[in-house]
């Protein structure tokens, strides 16, 4: 049975992959909002995955380790979907708390990026 | 429910929550009605499992952990009568996602009736497991509200375009949909209070729905300005430049999809739109976008952003939404102008493109004179290296200079910005002032055909009730240094 520590310690380590997807998924959004022009509502749906991945990282321990490779992935849509289903591991306890309104903004992405 | 249904109840809670978050991610506006008749289903069933679910022994947790769940479930009886009362949305098909969700915290609520109820949550683990369960379902049910708050708000959104100008019989869905909207966010306030544990904040002033439309937008674009001052001055760190010049950019976007609407809806000029705005848009949202590339590479990734400007940037955005989006691309023209005056709106945006000079100004002087700027060293080195080319390119190779350390960059460490950097940082703002003052230069124009519209466009004369900009309106040679907050 897992313990308090084990569970914070893998829902922190789920958490950090979460905020790189949606980094990553902000990059993205921003670079195909770039091609487009100026004009593309893609930056704006870049801006809300922008602020979605702060409010991750606003969750995790100072000294959280957030270094390594990017997806490969580079479809907006499923990396929102991705980062939604990592989510679901996260346990919604008083130790975790932010995670509801952050699972509210990510599905509220995927809706928006969804044609 | 299936009688083969062997699940704990933990994944039933869990299931539950996944089913609300699809309906969140699949919702449209032709949910609601739907929706709407299902939901106090969904909420009896949570009251029902949170009912079942051992008692907390005395002194192990708050008082107002009950008084919650009493509260979201009186809300929303008090939703269904007046639903019943008012005929909407009437008899009709269940919403099937929310029907699952209620079957499955019935099911979860008959497995603790029959097999738990007894457990006295004496023991820590149990207590433990309990209070995540509590958590769960409410979580479901903040989840679920704001869904159901989705659809009924786009729901609204579609009977005004559709019925405008219509009698109040046809267009009634419009008030009953509001209500509705206003109840399910005090709904998802409250249960959103649980889950963030924000409880004695939400309880002390109930601020259900704040404004919407141009004055959202208005709001929205005041208070991100205050806050990107405050930030900046206190911590002009690159991932806050970043977020800023990120926001600046979606002001330019956004202002030019708003106003783009309003000259072909007769509300903006079209000549003075075409000629002038749009290719002044075009280019201040070029020289924010390019600027927040530079501060992004500057950025590491255990870089936090101010959640203030974080929540203001968010705010902004979701106003921006409200009035020009539609799904996945930009409303068309006539449906923004059914949704808000776009000469006020216009007036608006006028005000947030003289604000941003000043912002511009901000990160000019940030870019110039900041000491404290760093970067982490293989990007800075590889940056240096690209600006150190591009100004050979024009013929002004110097000596070959190594900026960066090959310890710091194996090592990725946060160095100084190196000075090819700094100099191209301040190309960049200086670039980004000049054309964020052109775009102010050419919003002037606002005002004056705001005032001179051609009556007939189906809206009032505009009267802006914010500040109103009686700046100059400065070329791009004569815009000036603003100081520093």
């Amino acid at each position: 049975m897992k313990t308090n520590d084990t569970i914070d310690q893998d829902a922190w380590v789920t958490l950090g992959a979460v905020t790189q997807l949606l980094r990553h998924a902000a990059v993205c959004a921003w670079a195909q909002a770039e091609a487009e022009g100026p004009r593309s509502q893609l930056h704006l749906l870049g801006l809300g995955i922008h602020t979605a991945s702060c409010q991750a990282m606003a969750m995790l321990p100072a000294d959280a380790d957030l270094e390594g490779q990017p997806s490969a992935q580079d479809d907006i849509e499923q990396l929102l979907r991705s980062a939604e289903e990592l989510t679901r591991t996260i346990p919604v306890v008083d130790r975790m708390a932010g995670t509801s309104p952050l699972v509210v903004a990510i599905c509220d992405l995927v809706r928006e990026a969804t044609p | 429910m299936n009688r083969q249904d062997v699940r704990s109840v933990g994944e039933l809670l869990l299931d539950a929550d996944f089913t609300t978050r699809q309906v969140l991610m699949d919702v449209t506006s032709e949910d609601a009605p739907a929706m709407l008749r299902t939901w106090a289903e969904v909420v009896q069933s949570a009251s029902e499992l949170w009912a079942t679910l051992p008692q907390p022994v005395r002194g192990a947790t708050s008082p107002i952990d009950g008084a919650t769940m009493a509260r979201l479930e009186s809300m929303s009886q008090a939703m269904h009568r007046t639903q019943v009362r008012q005929g909407w949305p009437g008899d009709g098909p269940a919403d099937e996602g929310l029907l699952h969700v209620a079957e499955t915290l019935t099911r979860a609520a008959d497995l603790i009736g029959r097999r738990g109820g007894h457990i006295r949550p004496t023991d820590p683990k149990v207590r433990a497991d309990l209070d995540a369960a509590r958590m769960r379902i409410m979580h479901t049910l903040y989840v679920g509200a704001h869904g159901v708050g989705v659809a009924a708000r786009e729901h609204v959104r579609d009977v005004e375009l559709s019925t405008r100008g219509k009698s109040s019989r046809e267009s009634r869905g419009v008030p009953r949909g509001q209500d509705a909207s206003n109840r399910l966010a005090a709904f998802e306030q409250l249960a959103g209070a649980y889950v963030g544990n924000r409880f004695a904040r939400a309880a002390q002033g109930e601020q259900v729905r704040g404004p919407y439309g141009t004055e959202r937008l208005q709001q929205a674009l005041i208070g991100w300005d205050i806050q990107a001052h405050r930030t900046l001055a206190a911590s002009p760190t690159a991932a806050n430049l970043l977020l800023a010049s990120r926001t600046q950019a979606g002001i330019a976007t956004a202002a030019g999809a708003i106003l783009h609407a309003g000259a072909r809806t007769g509300h903006v000029d079209t000549d003075a739109y075409e000629h002038r705005l749009a290719p002044t848009l075009d280019a201040t949202q070029v020289a924010w976008t390019h600027v927040a590339s530079r501060w992004a590479e500057m950025t590491s990734p255990a870089d936090r952003t101010d959640l203030d400007l974080v929540h203001a940037a968010g705010e902004l955005r979701a106003a921006v939404r409200e009035v020009a989006h539609d799904k996945t691309t930009w409303a068309r023209p006539d449906v923004m102008a059914g949704r808000v005056d776009l000469g006020e709106a216009a007036q608006h945006l006028q005000q947030a493109l003289s604000s941003a000079v000043d912002v511009a100004c901000v990160l000019s002087d940030v870019a110039a004179q900041d000491a404290n700027l760093t970067g982490p060293a293989r990007a800075m080195s590889h940056r240096a290296n690209a600006d150190i080319d591009r100004t050979a390119d024009r013929g002004q190779r110097g000596e070959d200079v190594v900026w960066v350390t090959p310890g710091d960059v194996y090592a990725n460490r946060t160095v100084a910005i190196p000075e090819p950097v700094r100099a191209g940082l301040v190309d960049a703002t200086d670039t980004l002032v000049q054309t964020a003052g052109n775009a102010m230069s050419a919003a002037a124009c606002l005002d004056r055909v705001s005032q001179d519209r051609p009556s007939g466009s189906g809206q009032e004369p505009t009267t802006s009730r914010g500040r109103r900009h009686e700046g100059p309106t400065l070329m791009a040679q004569e815009v000036p240094r603003a100081a520093r907050p």
